[in-house]
């Protein structure tokens, strides 16, 4: 039982406040996790107990800070989604032993996702099998602009991880590549929070130091398996720096257990004053450019804008918000839902409507995934264009984002950097079952069977790309709130310097 | 004196006086404060028509030519007044020297003679139904900029406040653009705010400096001109171009509200190419006006129309070129045109 | 609703199948009972049930055989008026609906004409082809008293009709495209004689001579015949106006491009297939998402063509060895600096240049325009609308927002607004190309293509025409 005490009393302070959405979300995740220990097949009872606190911690904290926006879609979502994520992971098992039964599964899960588009991506099932195409074929289906970016397909089964992954991470990881934990300080959150579990975990073999075997041969691969489940943001980037960076810096006379005591207080300090507290700040500075009567517009789901907008109501702003969404996430849903119910006037639309909305808007708040070196915006893909309509009409373009989302890299197109989602979450989950039919009926060439678009991987020269992210122009960008005050695009590399090097 | 005479006498004998074509010009142009300049310019020509008598075409053709280069001469910026001669020089030509016109030659000349009203007639017309046209392009709540003294602008925001949609009076404000000093210009501005805020429409008055400063909340530009030249560009008054490029830049409408009898057959290529001489730019030193190189593109003709020049005319009269990608449409009696239309008006009327 | 519909899903085709055997009134009251509901929409289908109801309209029209040309002409275009007019109120947002109104009426009146040429002196000549029908224009706009074309001069009347003739006779030579502009903008119009009368003028309309001569005695069958003919016409070009666009492909789709579009347009698809049988080349397609991504899907799966009556089927660009990569709108910024060229289908191209183009376009040539890529319109001449966007709002169309969130989320339908527009307004500004069944034209020339199919006198449909056939002298 190397569960740390600290994570625990987390877990039961946030105990009373979960509801019961969130319970399933985190038996969920419990369950996730124990199956995974089980087929890891090395780890004993002690382990399973500790995974099982895991998640609580992540949960907890993700929900206090807000930055999980699951937490907010876990309250629509419906009762049998977790019922049917675990049978997909069971199917994807299954899956592993027969190439036919691969091909039919895949069938099965795509109608099977059809009623819960929010966020749940039919990929969790679908790409084991893309994985096991042949060859040549998966190749070809690969954007060859963009083939820099197919690394590796993300992780979706525990086939083949090594035994040292903590369950903590381990959960975690799928977490990540369900969206379950999305946006990019929640994601740097809850591996900090996993780390420190791990950390406890962790003892020092014999032989060697802690600073110099803690990095390499413990903390490396558990990074290198959530980077396989998919990969890491800038703000975990820039959290993993720091940490091995203090972790070099341990005086090799501290205890073992002090020094790990005192790296999981300083990951807690770190947590709160470069993000929670940050995003305090922020919120409250962003949320005095909401005057009564503006019309916020946003895009997609940003935790920190989420936090600003609530703000400026609780402050009794009278303003009205339009929350533009988009495909296949529909991350803003769960924003407009969150708003909805604070009380707020919300109107939303869809991606193609931004036009439209741009008319009606005063000023457009953005969250960030990372502000590049060069003062552009790396977000949401879909964002640039946003603020590209915004900035045509001469409206003020405010990016949120704290300073350690700041990155030193440059970018001037959207291809250098970006992650390649699995094509399968475009699918329409309708389209293999209910649209089939009815084609069949308007064609009347019977040679030509329609096909639908989720037979795209047995059509030649048809590839789907789903981009998660896009760099807007700095030009676009009026105005960028940090936790250092308000700053114009340019300044981005001097606060990186400041906020993320000069540590 | 003695010159313009030496003109009129070379078309075959004149039996009358000589006639003071610009003297004429300038005395229907304060006479009818309504005219336009090219309207102005023909009907100048017109009389000189009737005062001397032309018997053939050819000398009627090279009586009017110098009459225009006289009148041209005579009047510090010709722009606007070169659409009317160079129209009336244009029907004359198309029309007298078809072989077949040859008895039409008479019947043309009284029909020119005696129609003098109408076309003035005419202008007004065209000025009402560009009028006309206002309550299409003003909707409710719009915000309005404009600028100068012109009087089809006036009139066309003037009949917008008139008029009535189907949820009663259009509901617009404008921002008018004054310029400090006191030219006649100033007062057709004043007379412009005065009728609109007589209608209940609210005008604010800003210097041209602030056009920048308000262009967020304008809706759309309506500007005049004195002139629209062949590539679908004005001349006006000055700061029209800076309007048009702050318009442009803030993406707003910018239009231009024009008869189309203010088509001018020039093309300039930028702002000196036009024509004129206007010593906006005058460079000085404590000894004085350093013009000694100036490029001036006025000959002889200038001594001896010193008199009718007005000493401050580079800052109150001047004029601007506004190029054609400034302008989203030209509103003329006959609907609205793109700037790229009007050259081929012009092509068709010279060829 | 007439029978023959019953137990069918009212669509074009059941439209077409029911003007055959109905009443012209029941089928008047039918198209616009299925404009209303949208059972007819984008601009194809509108436009073809138009010029077929039109046809029938002309056709059932009984002209005395006393009457003469003019009077029978101006019955006609009376009744095409009305029609159109019922049409349009019942969906003013389908431009083509007025299009082709517009067109038909420009039939009848150059029929009128080309009679006029070979007629009598009394009636004006051809030097006065417009004055009987010249009442059409609406009191309050009518132009300054004059007879327009009559004693212009030996020019040619502008390019406009040479261009024309090769393909079809001149309609308007009029550059205006907002208000009721004269039937002739010459310039020199200002000087003319209130009562002009030089019977030398040039005819406005060179018309064909072969065929005058003999119509002289026969006018009043003729004109419906002539009309008839001229709307046949009309249909020949929307059948074949895909094809016609098509035939530049090649001009514009090189080996190697990258070519960006968005949605489902059948025009578009058309124009990457002919390219395609030429040469290899990348297709990034946007899905338009939420209004038109099944039907992208389908396209891109199952090829294009099998909407509309009779048209054609053809095999998906995979098939023929282009690639094809979908995404999705949000994506469109982000590749944008990769696109050779971007290819356009709107619903309408408005008098200046505008387009009114599925939602999501505007975004698309914003951001071509951001990256200096060509913008390319594929839209026939039927596309064209003489009508200048005063009030673009207006123009817009809203649809069904259960395509962005489905009912079933009761909550959220409840509490938040879900807007969902239909259409863009897309800046003439970011329009590189136009490519339309008469080939390439930029920007600044369509006014020119707009003057040439439309009378000035037929822009303003709502306005009601005048009683009497005298113009104000």
């Amino acid at each position: 039982m190397s569960a740390p005490l600290p994570a625990q009393e987390q877990a039961k302070a946030e105990e009373q406040k979960l509801s019961p959405a969130e319970l399933k979300k985190r038996a969920k995740a419990e369950k996730q996790a124990r199956r995974a220990a089980q087929k890891g097949g090395q780890e004993q009872d002690g382990d399973v107990g500790a995974s099982a606190t895991a998640p609580n911690g992540v949960n907890g904290d993700s929900n206090t800070t807000k930055h999980d926006s699951g937490a907010t879609q876990q309250q629509h979502a419906q009762k049998p989604k977790g019922e049917k994520q675990q049978k997909g992971q069971q199917q994807q098992k299954h899956g592993r032993q027969g190439a036919q039964e691969v091909e039919s599964h895949h069938k099965r899960t795509g109608s099977q996702s059809q009623p819960l588009p929010i966020r749940r991506r039919p990929s969790q099932s679908g790409a084991p099998p893309v994985v096991q195409k042949p060859a040549p074929k998966k190749i070809n289906k690969q954007v060859e602009l963009f083939s820099h970016l197919y690394t590796q397909p993300r992780r979706q089964s525990i086939e083949g991880v090594s035994k040292d992954i903590h369950p903590a991470v381990l959960a975690l990881g799928f977490q990540m590549s369900s969206y379950e934990i999305c946006g990019s300080s929640a994601r740097c959150v809850a591996m900090l929070l996993a780390f420190k579990e791990a950390i406890q975990a962790y003892t020092t073999p014999a032989g060697t130091s802690l600073a110099r075997h803690l990095t390499s041969h413990y903390l490396s691969p558990q990074i290198d398996f959530l980077k396989s489940c998919r990969p890491i943001s800038e703000s975990m980037g820039n959290a993993i720096r720091w940490l091995k960076k203090l972790i070099v810096e341990i005086d090799p006379d501290t205890s073992e257990q002090d020094a790990k005591d005192d790296l999981c207080e300083r990951i807690d300090t770190f947590i709160r004053e470069r993000i929670t507290v940050t995003d305090q700040a922020i919120a409250t500075s962003a949320c005095q450019q909401i005057k009564d009567g503006s019309v916020v517009l946003t895009y997609a789901k940003s935790s920190i804008v989420e936090r600003t907008i609530l703000e400026a109501h609780t402050n009794g702003t009278k303003f009205r918000v339009i929350v533009v969404d988009s495909r296949p996430l529909f991350e803003g849903k769960s924003l407009a839902t969150s708003l909805m119910h604070a009380g707020l006037e919300v109107e939303y639309l869809p991606y193609s409507a931004i036009s439209h909305a741009v008319k009606q808007a005063t000023l457009v708040l953005l969250g960030a995934h990372s502000m590049l070196s060069n003062g552009r915006l790396q977000s949401r893909v879909g964002t640039a264009s946003v603020a590209m309509q915004a900035a045509k009409s001469d409206i003020p373009v405010i990016v949120c984002c704290e300073s350690v989302k700041f990155s030193g890299k440059v970018a001037l197109d959207s291809i250098v950097l970006n992650e390649v989602a699995p094509a399968e979450e475009l699918l329409l989950p309708s389209q293999s079952a209910s649209a089939k039919p009815a084609k069949e009926d308007t064609s009347e060439d019977a040679e030509a069977k329609p096909k639908s678009l989720s037979d795209w991987k047995d059509i030649a020269n048809l590839q789907i790309l789903n981009l998660m992210y896009d760099v807007t122009p700095a030009e676009y960008i009026r105005m960028v709130i940090c936790e250092y005050g308000s700053l114009p695009p340019s300044s981005v590399p001097v606060v990186h310097r400041l906020a993320n090097e000069g540590m | 004196m003695s010159k313009r005479n030496a003109v009129a006498g070379g078309n075959g004998g004149p039996r009358t006086p000589p006639f003071d074509v610009v003297a004429a010009y300038r005395r229907l142009l304060s006479e009818d404060e309504d005219l336009t300049m090219p309207v102005a310019a023909i009907e100048a020509l017109i009389l000189a028509l009737a005062n001397t008598p032309a018997s053939t075409v050819s000398e009627t053709l090279d009586l009017v030519s110098k009459l225009t280069a006289q009148l041209k001469r005579g009047i510090p910026n010709s722009i606007s007044l070169s659409a009317g001669t160079d129209l009336f020089q244009q029907y004359l030509i198309s029309n007298l020297q078809r072989p077949s016109a040859r008895g039409d030659f008479d019947q043309m000349r009284t029909h020119l003679v005696q129609n003098g009203k109408l076309f003035v007639e005419r202008a007004k017309a065209a000025r009402e139904t560009i009028a006309g046209f206002g309550r299409h392009f003003i909707r409710d709540g719009n915000v309005v900029l404009t600028n100068g003294g012109s009087r089809v602008v006036g009139s066309l925001l003037r009949s917008a406040a008139e008029s009535s949609n189907n949820r009663g009076t259009i509901r617009f404000k404008v921002i008018y653009v004054m310029s400090p000093n006191n030219s006649a210009e100033e007062d057709e501005s004043r007379q412009n705010v005065a009728a609109l805020r007589e209608r209940d429409i609210p005008v604010a008055t800003i210097p041209s400096t602030a056009v920048a400063y308000c262009m967020d909340q304008v809706t759309q530009c309506f500007v005049g001109a004195e002139g629209v030249v062949e590539n679908g560009g004005i001349v006006s008054r000055m700061g029209t171009y800076q309007m048009g490029m702050l318009a442009k830049a803030a993406g707003k409408p910018f239009y231009v509200v024009s008869e189309s009898h203010k088509f001018v057959r020039l093309y300039p290529l930028n702002q000196q190419d036009l024509g004129i001489e206007q010593n906006v730019v005058d460079f000085r030193t404590s000894v004085g006006s350093v013009k000694g190189e100036s490029r001036s593109v006025k000959d002889e003709g200038m001594e001896e129309t010193k008199g009718y020049k007005s000493p401050d005319f580079a800052t109150q009269d001047a004029v601007d070129y506004t190029p054609p990608h400034l302008i989203s449409g030209i509103i003329t009696e006959s609907g609205v045109l793109l700037p790229s239309a009007v050259s081929e008006e012009l092509i068709k009327i010279w060829f | 609703m007439p029978a023959p519909v019953v137990g069918q899903t009212p669509s074009l085709t059941t439209f077409l199948k029911s003007l055959k055997h109905s009443p012209i009134e029941t089928s008047i009251e039918l198209l616009i009972s299925l404009l209303r509901r949208r059972q007819i929409s984008h601009s194809r289908p509108c436009a073809l049930a138009t010029a077929h109801l039109l046809l029938r309209v002309v056709a059932a029209e009984r002209l005395k055989p006393t009457t003469d040309s003019t009077v029978a002409a101006l019955r006609l275009i009376e009744r095409i008026r009305d029609v159109g007019r019922r049409l349009v109120a019942a969906q003013p947002r389908e431009m083509a609906v007025g299009n082709i109104v517009r067109r038909v009426l420009g039939v009848v009146r150059e029929v009128v004409e080309e009679q006029g040429d070979g007629g009598e002196e009394s009636s004006g000549g051809g030097s006065e082809p417009m004055s009987p029908l010249a009442p059409a224009v609406p009191q309050d706009l009518r132009p300054r008293p004059r007879t327009p074309g009559d004693a212009t001069p030996p020019n040619f009347d502008g390019p406009s009709d040479i261009a024309v003739n090769s393909r079809r006779p001149a309609l308007a030579s009029s550059t205006s495209y907002a208000g009721q502009g004269p039937q002739s903008t010459s310039l020199l119009s200002f000087l003319e004689h209130p009562l002009g009368r030089s019977p030398t003028a040039t005819p406005s309309t060179p018309g064909t001579p072969s065929r005058k001569s003999t119509q002289d005695k026969q006018e009043k069958l003729d004109i419906k015949a002539e009309v008839i003919d001229g709307i046949k016409e009309l249909l020949d070009e929307l059948e074949v106006v895909d094809t016609q666009i098509a035939e530049s492909a090649l001009e514009h789709i090189h080996s190697g491009e990258t070519i960006l579009t968005h949605g489902s347009s059948q025009t578009v698809q058309k124009f990457l297939t002919t390219a395609a049988r030429k040469r290899k080349f990348t297709v990034v397609h946007a899905e338009g998402w939420p209004n038109d991504h099944e039907a992208t899907h389908a396209t891109i799966v199952n090829g294009g063509g099998g909407t509309g009556i009779e048209d054609e089927k053809w095999k998906p660009l995979t098939s023929m060895g282009v690639t094809v990569i979908l995404i999705p709108d949000t994506a469109i910024f982000a590749l944008m600096s990769r696109i050779n060229k971007v290819l356009i289908s709107p619903h309408i191209v408005l008098a200046n240049g505008s387009l009114l183009a599925a939602a999501g376009t505007s975004t698309i040539a914003l951001a071509a325009q951001a990256h200096s890529v060509p913008v390319v319109v594929l839209a026939g001449v039927y596309k064209l609308s003489p009508v200048y966007p005063f009030d673009t709002q207006e123009l817009i169309e809203y649809g069904d927002p259960s395509k962005v969130v489905g009912f079933e989320e009761g909550e959220f339908v409840e509490g938040v607004d879900v807007g969902n527009p239909v259409l863009d307004f897309v800046e003439t500004e970011t329009v590189g190309l136009f490519v339309t069944n008469l080939g390439g034209c930029a920007r600044g020339y369509l006014y020119r293509v707009v003057a040439d199919h439309y009378r000035g006198e037929d822009v303003d449909l709502s306005a009601a025409a005048a009683p009497n056939g005298k113009t104000v002298a």
